[in-house]
């Protein structure tokens, strides 16, 4: 009894924190169970329950997390008799392969020559980048209109896949992966005589694995989701990503507009769960102090 | 021969920085000096016009708003953000079971900005789900008597549902770079204080807290990046011209370019970038200042 007790005492710490961080933990999760039921729900059941969202009756929206009627009714439509759909999804999917790409074949040499070489104006270079990954899409958004006008790339998929492409942070993130290495590993393979591209390829992109992969899946979740670039730099509708194609569904088709959510969804969770422990552990060099 | 070697490996290093650099050079650099020489003439007849657009740009209305909703914005998200991921990170850091919560918490990246969109309007609709729980609540147990239904869009509650969705998508995030900072401590110097006798609150003044500083700076960092990101739900959920509390500088640089006011927005871009420059300076001093400090102590 009394071992019981002290077990308890030392572990009641423990289970307080544990039932305070549950309750947050539940409130992020809570919203995204509408996700699923909604995308299966009748038409006329999700009308109903959001008549007073819709403007067209009393009282209050609810919501049923599983639906009394469910049909795939809503995916048939989607995914059989949309062509705009697919069209939109392989712009999606050409972008967003292009951009991630792109940033890897110029972003982590970049970030290898910060993270493993001095040169006079290093730290003044690379605070320039970290203000350039700091300032917000609005800002750089005349800048961008001005250099794609000039190179005639306006209204074409390069005027969202090069600036993209040329973003600071990825190299910021991937920095922080290839500081994690220890400099004595580099000095002693420069000593047995390897060269730059041989220390980088083999030191650099082993030891910095983490830290590219957490760069490729935080950069697949943002270019998944572009939704600002592609409305300032395309004008026809054709070739814009998925992620302009929710918005302008009607909520009067919640449901259907719900399906597309779970299609635009499955992908990125996808790479979320391949990629979640270099995420977690990616994210967390950045958080260290090299 | 050492001085062939050191050319030869002066040349290779800038090889590896220099592809990048060049398209950061062409796709912002000169862009923005370009930005910044024309924020002097005038847009049409490209007429030199010395700072005439930086003077329209402060006697605007709507620049005085957003300035003011934006720096409202960013002095209540990153302090909340922080503070709520940070004790988040402190009850969770030797939990057994931390990952699986770190996992719920950090789902909300994954979700792209439209489907968070649709399911906030359902939420928070004047006749929402939200609204309809909070009457049933108030009727069923007479807590909150005679409760009526907010409509949070278009009234001053905009920015605090603004302000949860940001918490919602973002606290994950931070949690972990929390989380990685904490695990960088030496647990040993806490438990030694914990030994001699030090409370909770002297071990995370004098130990935690200190040793934490780097991560202020950049999670801080990352809590501002993450607050201009979210202008993209707030777009999305509201439109181009929302209620005046969620009307932000970016909105208004979007509006301005939608409309061709180009000579007012080259103006208003280097504004936001200087302020932006001055900032990530002075907290890199005060940073720098603090590590010396702390090499001296």
């Amino acid at each position: 009894m009394l071992e019981i007790r002290k077990k308890w005492k030392k572990r009641r710490g423990a289970w307080a924190a544990a039932v305070i961080c549950l309750f947050p933990a539940a409130l992020i999760c809570a919203p995204l169970l509408m996700i699923p039921g909604g995308a299966l729900m009748d038409g006329a059941e999700i009308n109903r329950i959001l008549a007073p969202v819709l403007g067209e009756g009393k009282g209050f929206a609810v919501w049923h997390l599983i639906p009394l009627y469910p049909t795939i009714g809503h995916f048939y439509r989607l995914l059989i008799e949309s062509p705009a759909f697919y069209q939109l999804f392989w712009n999606t999917v050409g972008m967003t392969a292009a951009i991630l790409f792109g940033q890897l074949a110029v972003g982590l040499p970049s970030a290898w020559a910060f993270a493993a070489f001095q040169f006079r104006g290093r730290d003044f270079l690379f605070g320039l980048y970290v203000v350039l990954m700091l300032l917000p899409f609005q800002v750089m958004l005349l800048p961008q209109y001005i250099i794609l006008q000039k190179l005639e790339l306006y209204n074409h998929p390069a005027a969202v896949i090069l600036p993209a492409i040329f973003s600071t942070f990825p190299v910021f993130i991937m920095y922080r992966g290839f500081t994690q290495i220890d400099a004595e590993i580099m000095e002693a393979a420069r000593l047995d005589g390897a060269g730059e591209l041989q220390i980088f390829l083999q030191i650099g992109l082993t030891l910095g694995k983490m830290g590219i992969q957490s760069a490729v899946v935080l950069s697949f979740l943002e270019n998944w989701n572009l939704v600002e670039q592609p409305m300032a730099f395309l004008e026809e509708q054709a070739k814009w990503p998925l992620s302009l194609y929710l918005p302008q569904i009607d909520i009067g088709q919640a449901g259907f507009a719900f399906a597309v959510s779970v299609v635009v969804l499955i992908p990125a969770l996808f790479v979320f769960a391949l990629g979640q422990d270099a995420l977690e552990e990616g994210i967390a060099c950045i958080g260290v102090k090299q | 021969m050492r001085g062939k070697w050191r050319l030869r490996w002066k040349s290779r290093r800038l090889l590896f920085l220099l592809p990048g650099f060049a398209g950061v050079l062409l796709f912002y650099i000169l862009p923005f000096l370009e930005v910044v020489r024309r924020s002097f003439f005038k847009a049409g007849n490209n007429a030199f016009v010395g700072v005439d657009n930086y003077h329209s740009v402060f006697e605007n209305g709507a620049f005085a708003i957003a300035v003011r909703n934006t720096a409202l914005y960013l002095a209540m998200g990153v302090p909340c953000l922080m503070g709520i991921s940070l004790f988040l990170a402190m009850l969770l850091r030797h939990l057994a079971v931390r990952r699986r919560f770190v996992s719920a918490m950090l789902l909300p990246m994954a979700v792209p900005a439209a489907v968070m969109v649709l399911t906030l309007r359902i939420l928070v609709d004047r006749q929402g789900v939200l609204n309809g729980i909070l009457t049933n609540v108030s009727e069923k147990y007479e807590v909150i008597s005679g409760f009526i239904p907010i409509d949070y869009m278009n009234s001053e509650w905009a920015l605090v549902v603004v302000l949860f969705s940001f918490l919602w998508k973002n606290t994950g995030y931070m949690v972990i770079l929390w989380l990685a900072g904490l695990s960088a401590l030496p647990r040993e110097v806490e438990e030694a204080a914990k030994v001699d006798g030090a409370g909770r609150w002297q071990s995370w003044h004098y130990i935690i807290r200190p040793g934490l500083s780097g991560s202020f700076y950049t999670i801080g960092m990352l809590s501002v990046l993450q607050i201009f990101k979210s202008y993209r739900e707030v777009w999305m959920v509201a439109g181009s011209y929302p209620q005046e509390q969620i009307y932000f500088l970016q909105h208004l640089l979007q509006n301005w370019y939608l409309k061709l006011e180009f000579d007012r927005m080259a103006a208003l871009t280097v504004i936001l970038s200087l302020v932006l420059l001055v900032v990530c300076l002075l907290l890199q001093k005060r940073l720098e200042q603090r590590e010396k400090r702390a090499k001296r102590g």
